[in-house]
Protein backbone atom coordinates (compact mmCIF):
# COMPACT_ATOMS: atom_id res chain seq x y z
CA UNK A 1 0.00 0.00 0.00
CA UNK A 2 1.25 3.54 -0.87
CA UNK A 3 0.19 5.65 2.34
CA UNK A 4 0.61 9.81 1.83
CA UNK A 5 0.03 11.70 5.29
CA UNK A 6 -0.32 15.34 5.20
CA UNK A 7 2.28 15.61 2.85
CA UNK A 8 3.28 19.18 1.80
CA UNK A 9 5.97 20.21 -0.85
CA UNK A 10 7.41 23.54 -0.67
CA UNK A 11 9.80 25.17 -3.28
CA UNK A 12 11.07 28.42 -1.83
CA UNK A 13 8.27 30.04 -0.45
CA UNK A 14 5.59 28.72 -2.92
CA UNK A 15 3.14 25.26 -1.69
CA UNK A 16 3.01 23.61 -4.29
CA UNK A 17 1.26 20.41 -2.32
CA UNK A 18 -0.95 21.99 0.71
CA UNK A 19 -1.16 18.68 3.26
CA UNK A 20 -2.60 15.48 0.59
CA UNK A 21 -3.04 12.47 2.29
CA UNK A 22 -3.84 9.68 0.15
CA UNK A 23 -4.02 5.64 0.38
CA UNK A 24 -3.77 3.46 -2.57
CA UNK A 25 -4.32 0.13 -2.31
CA UNK A 26 -3.01 -2.95 -3.84
CA UNK A 27 -4.94 -4.08 -6.93
CA UNK A 28 -6.15 0.12 -6.93
CA UNK A 29 -5.72 1.97 -10.38
CA UNK A 30 -6.34 5.52 -8.52
CA UNK A 31 -6.23 8.10 -11.54
CA UNK A 32 -4.99 12.20 -10.33
CA UNK A 33 -7.23 14.80 -12.19
CA UNK A 34 -6.45 18.59 -11.91
CA UNK A 35 -5.73 21.65 -13.55
CA UNK A 36 -2.22 22.29 -14.89
CA UNK A 37 -0.22 23.46 -11.98
CA UNK A 38 -2.24 21.86 -8.99
CA UNK A 39 0.27 19.62 -8.31
CA UNK A 40 -0.09 16.35 -9.72
CA UNK A 41 3.62 15.79 -11.13
CA UNK A 42 5.00 17.15 -8.08
CA UNK A 43 3.00 14.39 -5.83
CA UNK A 44 4.27 11.25 -8.36
CA UNK A 45 7.86 12.52 -7.54
CA UNK A 46 7.21 13.12 -3.72
CA UNK A 47 5.87 9.10 -4.00
CA UNK A 48 8.97 8.64 -6.03
CA UNK A 49 11.57 10.23 -4.28
CA UNK A 50 12.62 12.81 -6.98
CA UNK A 51 11.49 15.15 -4.64
CA UNK A 52 11.80 15.42 -1.31
CA UNK A 53 9.11 16.03 1.16
CA UNK A 54 8.97 19.36 3.02
CA UNK A 55 6.52 18.30 5.23
CA UNK A 56 4.04 14.50 6.17
CA UNK A 57 5.08 10.99 5.15
CA UNK A 58 4.82 8.71 2.56
CA UNK A 59 5.55 4.91 2.94
CA UNK A 60 5.17 2.44 0.08
CA UNK A 61 4.27 -1.34 1.74
CA UNK A 62 5.86 0.34 4.61
CA UNK A 63 8.86 1.81 3.15
CA UNK A 64 9.56 5.26 4.50
CA UNK A 65 10.73 6.67 0.99
CA UNK A 66 12.32 10.21 2.71
CA UNK A 67 15.32 7.65 4.58
CA UNK A 68 17.51 6.19 2.23
CA UNK A 69 17.22 2.67 2.52
CA UNK A 70 13.37 3.22 2.93
CA UNK A 71 13.88 4.42 -0.64
CA UNK A 72 15.67 2.10 -1.78
CA UNK A 73 13.23 -0.86 -0.69
CA UNK A 74 10.18 1.55 -2.17
CA UNK A 75 11.82 1.85 -6.12
CA UNK A 76 12.31 -1.99 -5.73
CA UNK A 77 8.71 -2.19 -5.62
CA UNK A 78 7.96 0.78 -7.74
CA UNK A 79 8.22 1.81 -10.90
CA UNK A 80 8.12 5.08 -12.79
CA UNK A 81 6.56 5.69 -16.73
CA UNK A 82 7.37 9.08 -18.07
CA UNK A 83 5.74 12.01 -19.77
CA UNK A 84 8.88 12.25 -22.20
CA UNK A 85 9.72 9.01 -21.74
CA UNK A 86 13.28 9.91 -20.58
CA UNK A 87 14.93 6.38 -22.03
CA UNK A 88 18.65 5.90 -22.11
CA UNK A 89 19.30 7.04 -25.44
CA UNK A 90 23.02 5.19 -25.59
CA UNK A 91 21.23 1.72 -24.93
CA UNK A 92 19.44 -0.19 -27.61
CA UNK A 93 15.52 -1.11 -26.00
CA UNK A 94 16.97 -4.55 -24.78
CA UNK A 95 19.94 -2.41 -22.85
CA UNK A 96 16.69 -0.14 -21.66
CA UNK A 97 14.76 -2.38 -19.97
CA UNK A 98 17.44 -5.11 -18.65
CA UNK A 99 19.77 -1.99 -16.97
CA UNK A 100 17.76 -2.11 -13.73
CA UNK A 101 16.76 -5.88 -13.77
CA UNK A 102 20.54 -6.72 -13.62
CA UNK A 103 22.06 -4.08 -11.72
CA UNK A 104 19.41 -3.59 -8.96
CA UNK A 105 17.41 -6.89 -8.84
CA UNK A 106 20.71 -9.14 -9.76
CA UNK A 107 19.36 -11.39 -12.44
CA UNK A 108 21.49 -12.40 -14.84
CA UNK A 109 21.67 -10.80 -18.29
CA UNK A 110 20.51 -13.99 -20.35
CA UNK A 111 17.32 -14.10 -17.67
CA UNK A 112 16.72 -10.12 -17.93
CA UNK A 113 16.75 -10.47 -21.91
CA UNK A 114 14.87 -13.24 -22.08
CA UNK A 115 12.06 -11.65 -19.73
CA UNK A 116 12.26 -7.82 -21.99
CA UNK A 117 12.12 -9.55 -24.87
CA UNK A 118 8.74 -11.27 -24.22
CA UNK A 119 7.78 -7.89 -22.46
CA UNK A 120 8.34 -6.05 -25.69
CA UNK A 121 6.87 -8.67 -27.52
CA UNK A 122 3.49 -8.37 -25.49
CA UNK A 123 3.60 -4.65 -26.60
CA UNK A 124 4.06 -5.01 -30.07
CA UNK A 125 7.53 -4.53 -30.61
CA UNK A 126 9.32 -7.91 -30.93
CA UNK A 127 11.17 -7.05 -33.83
CA UNK A 128 12.50 -3.97 -32.25
CA UNK A 129 14.91 -5.03 -28.99
CA UNK A 130 17.96 -3.89 -30.65
CA UNK A 131 16.79 -0.49 -32.14
CA UNK A 132 18.01 2.30 -30.18
CA UNK A 133 15.37 5.21 -28.86
CA UNK A 134 16.44 7.65 -31.62
CA UNK A 135 15.50 4.86 -33.92
CA UNK A 136 11.95 4.58 -32.58
CA UNK A 137 8.92 6.31 -32.98
CA UNK A 138 7.21 8.51 -29.87
CA UNK A 139 4.47 5.63 -29.55
CA UNK A 140 7.30 2.76 -29.80
CA UNK A 141 9.74 4.93 -27.33
CA UNK A 142 6.61 5.04 -24.92
CA UNK A 143 5.92 1.13 -25.28
CA UNK A 144 9.63 0.76 -24.41
CA UNK A 145 9.50 3.21 -21.50
CA UNK A 146 5.91 0.99 -20.35
CA UNK A 147 8.15 -2.32 -20.92
CA UNK A 148 11.30 -0.87 -18.90
CA UNK A 149 8.74 0.11 -15.49
CA UNK A 150 7.41 -3.62 -16.28
CA UNK A 151 10.57 -5.52 -16.26
CA UNK A 152 11.06 -4.53 -12.50
CA UNK A 153 8.24 -6.41 -11.90
CA UNK A 154 6.41 -4.18 -9.64
CA UNK A 155 3.67 -3.65 -7.43
CA UNK A 156 3.48 0.17 -8.25
CA UNK A 157 3.54 1.90 -11.30
CA UNK A 158 3.16 5.81 -11.37
CA UNK A 159 2.51 7.07 -14.91
CA UNK A 160 2.42 11.04 -15.17
CA UNK A 161 0.78 11.82 -18.54
CA UNK A 162 2.29 9.08 -20.18
CA UNK A 163 0.24 10.10 -23.68
CA UNK A 164 0.46 13.71 -23.27
CA UNK A 165 3.30 13.65 -26.04
CA UNK A 166 1.56 11.68 -28.58
CA UNK A 167 -0.15 12.10 -31.25
CA UNK A 168 -3.69 10.74 -30.91
CA UNK A 169 -3.43 7.59 -33.27
CA UNK A 170 -0.37 6.57 -30.76
CA UNK A 171 -1.69 7.35 -27.73
CA UNK A 172 -4.47 4.82 -28.73
CA UNK A 173 -2.10 2.39 -28.68
CA UNK A 174 -0.11 3.49 -25.55
CA UNK A 175 -3.63 3.46 -24.13
CA UNK A 176 -4.51 0.38 -25.52
CA UNK A 177 -1.52 -1.28 -23.35
CA UNK A 178 -2.49 0.25 -20.25
CA UNK A 179 -5.67 -0.91 -20.59
CA UNK A 180 -4.06 -4.58 -20.57
CA UNK A 181 -2.31 -3.83 -17.55
CA UNK A 182 -5.18 -2.94 -15.50
CA UNK A 183 -6.69 -5.73 -15.81
CA UNK A 184 -3.27 -7.74 -14.35
CA UNK A 185 -4.22 -6.70 -11.41
CA UNK A 186 -1.04 -3.73 -11.19
CA UNK A 187 -1.57 -1.09 -8.96
CA UNK A 188 -1.05 1.79 -11.08
CA UNK A 189 -1.25 5.90 -9.83
CA UNK A 190 -2.24 7.65 -13.14
CA UNK A 191 -2.44 11.35 -13.64
CA UNK A 192 -3.70 12.04 -16.65
CA UNK A 193 -6.38 14.12 -19.02
CA UNK A 194 -7.79 11.14 -20.90
CA UNK A 195 -10.47 11.85 -19.24
CA UNK A 196 -12.70 8.74 -20.79
CA UNK A 197 -9.92 6.73 -20.80
CA UNK A 198 -10.00 6.95 -16.89
CA UNK A 199 -12.90 6.72 -16.58
CA UNK A 200 -13.07 3.62 -17.92
CA UNK A 201 -9.68 1.80 -16.09
CA UNK A 202 -9.88 3.90 -12.78
CA UNK A 203 -11.02 2.55 -9.39
CA UNK A 204 -10.65 6.16 -7.87
CA UNK A 205 -10.78 9.53 -8.78
CA UNK A 206 -8.78 12.07 -7.16
CA UNK A 207 -8.70 15.01 -8.07
CA UNK A 208 -6.37 18.04 -7.12
CA UNK A 209 -6.66 21.82 -7.19
CA UNK A 210 -3.67 24.24 -6.04
CA UNK A 211 -1.80 21.26 -4.03
CA UNK A 212 -4.90 20.12 -2.15
CA UNK A 213 -7.11 16.92 -2.88
CA UNK A 214 -11.03 18.41 -3.22
CA UNK A 215 -12.47 14.95 -3.69
CA UNK A 216 -11.17 11.22 -3.69
CA UNK A 217 -14.22 9.00 -5.23
CA UNK A 218 -14.90 5.31 -6.43
CA UNK A 219 -14.69 6.08 -10.12
CA UNK A 220 -18.47 5.70 -10.71
CA UNK A 221 -19.42 8.12 -7.74
CA UNK A 222 -17.26 10.82 -9.28
CA UNK A 223 -19.13 10.91 -12.62
CA UNK A 224 -22.29 10.83 -11.13
CA UNK A 225 -24.90 14.15 -10.76
CA UNK A 226 -25.06 13.57 -7.39
CA UNK A 227 -21.24 12.69 -6.56
CA UNK A 228 -18.22 14.68 -8.28
CA UNK A 229 -20.17 16.26 -10.81
CA UNK A 230 -21.89 18.10 -8.00
CA UNK A 231 -18.83 19.75 -7.17
CA UNK A 232 -18.74 23.36 -9.46
CA UNK A 233 -15.34 22.97 -9.58
CA UNK A 234 -14.92 19.40 -11.18
CA UNK A 235 -18.11 20.08 -13.27
CA UNK A 236 -16.44 23.22 -15.24
CA UNK A 237 -13.16 21.48 -15.03
CA UNK A 238 -14.11 18.25 -16.56
CA UNK A 239 -16.55 20.68 -19.45
CA UNK A 240 -13.29 22.39 -20.06
CA UNK A 241 -11.73 18.77 -21.25
CA UNK A 242 -14.64 17.85 -23.24
CA UNK A 243 -14.04 20.81 -25.44
CA UNK A 244 -10.19 20.58 -26.41
CA UNK B 1 65.56 16.32 -53.46
CA UNK B 2 67.50 18.56 -51.41
CA UNK B 3 65.85 17.80 -48.32
CA UNK B 4 66.25 13.91 -48.94
CA UNK B 5 70.01 13.76 -49.37
CA UNK B 6 70.55 15.90 -45.70
CA UNK B 7 68.11 14.10 -44.20
CA UNK B 8 68.77 10.59 -45.57
CA UNK B 9 71.91 9.59 -42.78
CA UNK B 10 69.57 10.63 -39.59
CA UNK B 11 65.82 8.95 -41.43
CA UNK B 12 66.56 6.17 -38.69
CA UNK B 13 67.43 8.57 -35.58
CA UNK B 14 64.52 11.04 -36.57
CA UNK B 15 62.00 7.73 -36.87
CA UNK B 16 63.49 6.76 -33.55
CA UNK B 17 62.12 10.61 -31.85
CA UNK B 18 59.37 10.01 -33.47
CA UNK B 19 58.19 6.77 -32.32
CA UNK B 20 59.27 7.85 -28.68
CA UNK B 21 56.83 11.03 -29.35
CA UNK B 22 53.97 8.83 -30.57
CA UNK B 23 54.86 6.38 -27.39
CA UNK B 24 54.64 9.08 -25.29
CA UNK B 25 51.68 10.67 -26.43
CA UNK B 26 49.79 7.46 -26.32
CA UNK B 27 50.21 6.83 -22.71
CA UNK B 28 49.93 10.99 -21.85
CA UNK B 29 46.29 10.27 -23.97
CA UNK B 30 44.98 7.60 -21.77
CA UNK B 31 46.47 9.27 -18.73
CA UNK B 32 44.72 12.28 -19.57
CA UNK B 33 41.17 10.97 -20.81
CA UNK B 34 41.69 8.66 -17.55
CA UNK B 35 42.40 11.79 -14.99
CA UNK B 36 39.86 13.94 -16.84
CA UNK B 37 36.99 11.73 -17.24
CA UNK B 38 37.73 11.03 -12.78
CA UNK B 39 38.07 14.86 -12.47
CA UNK B 40 35.26 15.60 -14.04
CA UNK B 41 33.06 13.15 -11.96
CA UNK B 42 34.17 15.29 -9.00
CA UNK B 43 33.44 18.57 -10.45
CA UNK B 44 30.15 17.67 -10.78
CA UNK B 45 30.06 15.29 -7.17
CA UNK B 46 27.36 16.56 -4.44
CA UNK B 47 30.57 16.49 -1.71
CA UNK B 48 32.13 19.60 -1.18
CA UNK B 49 35.34 18.44 -1.01
CA UNK B 50 35.69 16.69 -3.93
CA UNK B 51 34.49 19.63 -5.92
CA UNK B 52 36.91 21.82 -4.39
CA UNK B 53 39.71 19.26 -4.54
CA UNK B 54 39.31 19.14 -8.38
CA UNK B 55 38.69 22.76 -9.00
CA UNK B 56 41.93 23.69 -7.60
CA UNK B 57 43.68 21.00 -9.40
CA UNK B 58 42.17 22.32 -12.85
CA UNK B 59 42.16 25.66 -12.21
CA UNK B 60 46.59 25.64 -11.49
CA UNK B 61 46.73 23.09 -14.51
CA UNK B 62 44.92 25.20 -17.09
CA UNK B 63 46.08 28.47 -15.79
CA UNK B 64 49.96 27.84 -16.00
CA UNK B 65 52.46 27.61 -18.52
CA UNK B 66 53.15 24.19 -19.73
CA UNK B 67 56.70 24.94 -20.08
CA UNK B 68 56.70 26.27 -16.13
CA UNK B 69 54.56 23.20 -15.09
CA UNK B 70 57.18 20.55 -16.79
CA UNK B 71 60.24 22.33 -15.11
CA UNK B 72 58.19 22.24 -11.94
CA UNK B 73 57.88 18.38 -12.05
CA UNK B 74 61.14 17.96 -13.43
CA UNK B 75 63.71 20.18 -10.58
CA UNK B 76 60.65 19.57 -7.89
CA UNK B 77 59.79 15.71 -7.55
CA UNK B 78 63.70 15.09 -7.18
CA UNK B 79 63.54 17.86 -4.38
CA UNK B 80 60.48 15.62 -2.94
CA UNK B 81 62.88 12.24 -3.08
CA UNK B 82 60.77 11.13 -6.39
CA UNK B 83 63.41 10.21 -8.90
CA UNK B 84 61.52 8.96 -11.92
CA UNK B 85 63.26 9.73 -15.21
CA UNK B 86 62.78 12.75 -17.76
CA UNK B 87 60.52 10.26 -20.20
CA UNK B 88 58.28 9.28 -17.60
CA UNK B 89 58.02 12.79 -16.34
CA UNK B 90 57.16 14.23 -19.48
CA UNK B 91 54.35 11.86 -19.74
CA UNK B 92 53.03 12.47 -16.55
CA UNK B 93 53.00 16.54 -17.05
CA UNK B 94 51.41 16.18 -20.12
CA UNK B 95 48.57 13.93 -18.54
CA UNK B 96 48.30 16.51 -15.88
CA UNK B 97 48.00 19.23 -17.98
CA UNK B 98 45.47 17.22 -20.76
CA UNK B 99 43.57 15.72 -17.83
CA UNK B 100 42.56 19.35 -16.57
CA UNK B 101 41.34 20.57 -19.98
CA UNK B 102 39.81 17.13 -20.74
CA UNK B 103 37.69 17.18 -17.37
CA UNK B 104 36.61 20.64 -18.74
CA UNK B 105 35.12 19.22 -21.56
CA UNK B 106 33.81 16.22 -19.58
CA UNK B 107 32.27 18.44 -17.23
CA UNK B 108 30.43 20.54 -19.98
CA UNK B 109 29.36 16.81 -21.24
CA UNK B 110 27.93 16.03 -18.11
CA UNK B 111 25.76 19.41 -17.40
CA UNK B 112 24.56 19.02 -21.13
CA UNK B 113 22.74 15.59 -20.23
CA UNK B 114 18.61 15.45 -19.90
CA UNK B 115 17.85 15.68 -16.49
CA UNK B 116 14.99 13.20 -17.29
CA UNK B 117 17.21 10.62 -18.17
CA UNK B 118 19.09 10.26 -14.71
CA UNK B 119 15.87 10.47 -13.32
CA UNK B 120 14.79 7.37 -14.85
CA UNK B 121 18.07 5.56 -13.69
CA UNK B 122 17.42 6.85 -10.19
CA UNK B 123 13.96 5.96 -9.90
CA UNK B 124 14.47 2.38 -11.22
CA UNK B 125 16.84 1.96 -8.11
CA UNK B 126 20.13 2.30 -9.51
CA UNK B 127 22.56 3.90 -7.01
CA UNK B 128 24.27 7.19 -7.39
CA UNK B 129 27.46 4.89 -8.32
CA UNK B 130 26.07 3.04 -10.83
CA UNK B 131 23.82 5.68 -12.50
CA UNK B 132 26.86 7.84 -12.95
CA UNK B 133 29.02 4.88 -14.35
CA UNK B 134 25.97 3.44 -16.59
CA UNK B 135 24.08 6.42 -17.51
CA UNK B 136 26.04 9.76 -16.46
CA UNK B 137 29.41 9.08 -18.03
CA UNK B 138 28.98 7.01 -20.96
CA UNK B 139 26.56 9.60 -22.32
CA UNK B 140 29.05 12.50 -21.35
CA UNK B 141 31.86 10.77 -23.56
CA UNK B 142 29.74 10.01 -26.43
CA UNK B 143 28.88 13.84 -26.70
CA UNK B 144 32.68 14.96 -25.83
CA UNK B 145 34.42 12.71 -28.50
CA UNK B 146 35.05 15.98 -30.68
CA UNK B 147 36.09 18.14 -27.90
CA UNK B 148 37.94 16.26 -26.57
CA UNK B 149 40.03 15.33 -29.76
CA UNK B 150 40.76 18.67 -29.78
CA UNK B 151 42.16 18.71 -26.43
CA UNK B 152 44.07 15.72 -27.27
CA UNK B 153 45.84 17.34 -30.20
CA UNK B 154 47.01 19.82 -28.63
CA UNK B 155 48.34 17.34 -26.14
CA UNK B 156 50.47 15.76 -29.04
CA UNK B 157 51.64 19.65 -30.01
CA UNK B 158 52.97 20.47 -26.45
CA UNK B 159 54.76 16.78 -26.68
CA UNK B 160 57.64 18.91 -28.46
CA UNK B 161 58.23 20.80 -25.10
CA UNK B 162 59.52 17.31 -23.60
CA UNK B 163 62.59 18.32 -25.62
CA UNK B 164 63.41 21.07 -22.63
CA UNK B 165 64.02 17.91 -20.33
CA UNK B 166 66.29 15.90 -22.83
CA UNK B 167 63.17 13.66 -23.62
CA UNK B 168 64.83 12.85 -27.07
CA UNK B 169 61.06 13.14 -28.65
CA UNK B 170 60.89 13.97 -32.34
CA UNK B 171 61.52 17.92 -32.07
CA UNK B 172 64.41 16.65 -29.14
CA UNK B 173 66.15 14.46 -32.02
CA UNK B 174 65.66 16.95 -34.54
CA UNK B 175 67.28 19.57 -32.43
CA UNK B 176 70.20 17.61 -32.76
CA UNK B 177 70.11 16.89 -36.02
CA UNK B 178 69.72 20.20 -37.10
CA UNK B 179 72.72 21.03 -35.09
CA UNK B 180 75.30 18.46 -36.87
CA UNK B 181 73.58 19.16 -40.28
CA UNK B 182 73.62 22.92 -39.99
CA UNK B 183 70.55 22.18 -42.31
CA UNK B 184 67.57 22.97 -39.64
CA UNK B 185 64.81 24.09 -42.53
CA UNK B 186 65.48 20.50 -43.97
CA UNK B 187 64.68 18.74 -41.04
CA UNK B 188 62.23 21.01 -39.73
CA UNK B 189 60.53 20.62 -42.84
CA UNK B 190 60.40 16.98 -42.43
CA UNK B 191 58.91 17.74 -38.37
CA UNK B 192 56.53 19.23 -39.99
CA UNK B 193 55.36 16.21 -42.19
CA UNK B 194 55.87 14.11 -39.54
CA UNK B 195 53.67 15.92 -36.64
CA UNK B 196 50.82 16.73 -39.24
CA UNK B 197 50.69 12.94 -40.51
CA UNK B 198 50.72 12.40 -36.56
CA UNK B 199 47.52 15.04 -35.62
CA UNK B 200 45.28 13.96 -38.72
CA UNK B 201 45.98 10.81 -37.93
CA UNK B 202 44.70 11.02 -34.55
CA UNK B 203 41.71 13.57 -35.53
CA UNK B 204 40.59 11.02 -38.45
CA UNK B 205 40.37 8.43 -35.52
CA UNK B 206 38.61 10.63 -33.28
CA UNK B 207 35.53 11.48 -35.90
CA UNK B 208 35.70 7.79 -36.95
CA UNK B 209 35.33 7.21 -32.82
CA UNK B 210 32.68 9.97 -32.68
CA UNK B 211 30.63 8.61 -35.53
CA UNK B 212 30.66 5.01 -34.51
CA UNK B 213 29.31 6.28 -30.80
CA UNK B 214 26.90 8.52 -31.64
CA UNK B 215 25.45 6.48 -34.21
CA UNK B 216 22.20 6.72 -32.68
CA UNK B 217 22.34 9.69 -30.61
CA UNK B 218 20.50 12.86 -30.93
CA UNK B 219 21.97 15.83 -30.28
CA UNK B 220 25.28 15.11 -30.76
N1 LIG C 1 11.36 22.32 -9.15
C1 LIG C 1 10.42 23.27 -8.99
N2 LIG C 1 10.76 24.49 -8.53
C2 LIG C 1 9.82 25.46 -8.35
N3 LIG C 1 8.53 25.30 -8.61
C3 LIG C 1 8.12 24.10 -9.09
C4 LIG C 1 9.06 23.03 -9.29
N4 LIG C 1 8.36 21.96 -9.76
C5 LIG C 1 7.08 22.35 -9.84
N5 LIG C 1 6.93 23.63 -9.43
C6 LIG C 1 5.65 24.39 -9.37
O1 LIG C 1 4.72 23.62 -8.68
C7 LIG C 1 3.42 23.76 -9.23
C8 LIG C 1 2.84 22.40 -9.49
O2 LIG C 1 3.61 21.78 -10.53
P1 LIG C 1 3.29 20.32 -11.07
O3 LIG C 1 4.26 20.05 -12.15
O4 LIG C 1 3.24 19.38 -9.94
O5 LIG C 1 1.84 20.53 -11.66
P2 LIG C 1 0.97 19.53 -12.52
O6 LIG C 1 -0.32 19.39 -11.82
O7 LIG C 1 1.73 18.30 -12.81
O8 LIG C 1 0.75 20.36 -13.86
P3 LIG C 1 0.66 19.84 -15.38
O9 LIG C 1 -0.73 19.34 -15.59
O10 LIG C 1 0.91 21.09 -16.17
O11 LIG C 1 1.70 18.81 -15.57
C9 LIG C 1 3.56 24.63 -10.44
O12 LIG C 1 3.14 25.93 -10.10
C10 LIG C 1 5.03 24.61 -10.74
O13 LIG C 1 5.44 25.82 -11.29
MG1 LIG D 1 2.59 17.46 -14.56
Amino acid sequence: MIRIKDLVKTFDDSTVLDGVTLDVNAGEIVTVLGASGSGKSTLIRCINGLERPSGGTITVDGNDVTTKAGLAASRRISATVFQLFNLYPHMTALGNITLAPVEVLGKSKAEAEEQARALLAKVGLAGHADKYPQQLSGGQRQRVGICRALAMQPRYILLDEVTSALDPETTGEVLDILQKLATEATTMVFVTHEVAFARSISTRIVFMEAGKLLVDMPTEEFFAENGGLAVPRIRQFLSQIRKD
Amino acid sequence: MRVWRVIEPYIGFLLQGFALTIFACLLAIIGAVILGGIVASMRASQRSALRWVAHAYSDIFRNVPFLVQLFFLFYGLPELGIYIGAFETGVIALSLAGGAFVSDVILSGIRSIDRGVIEAARVSGLNDVKVFLRIVLPIALRVSVRPVGSVLINLVLTSSILSTITVNELTGVAKIVAAETFKPFEVYAVLLVLYASFTTALSLAIVAWHRRLNRFMTGA
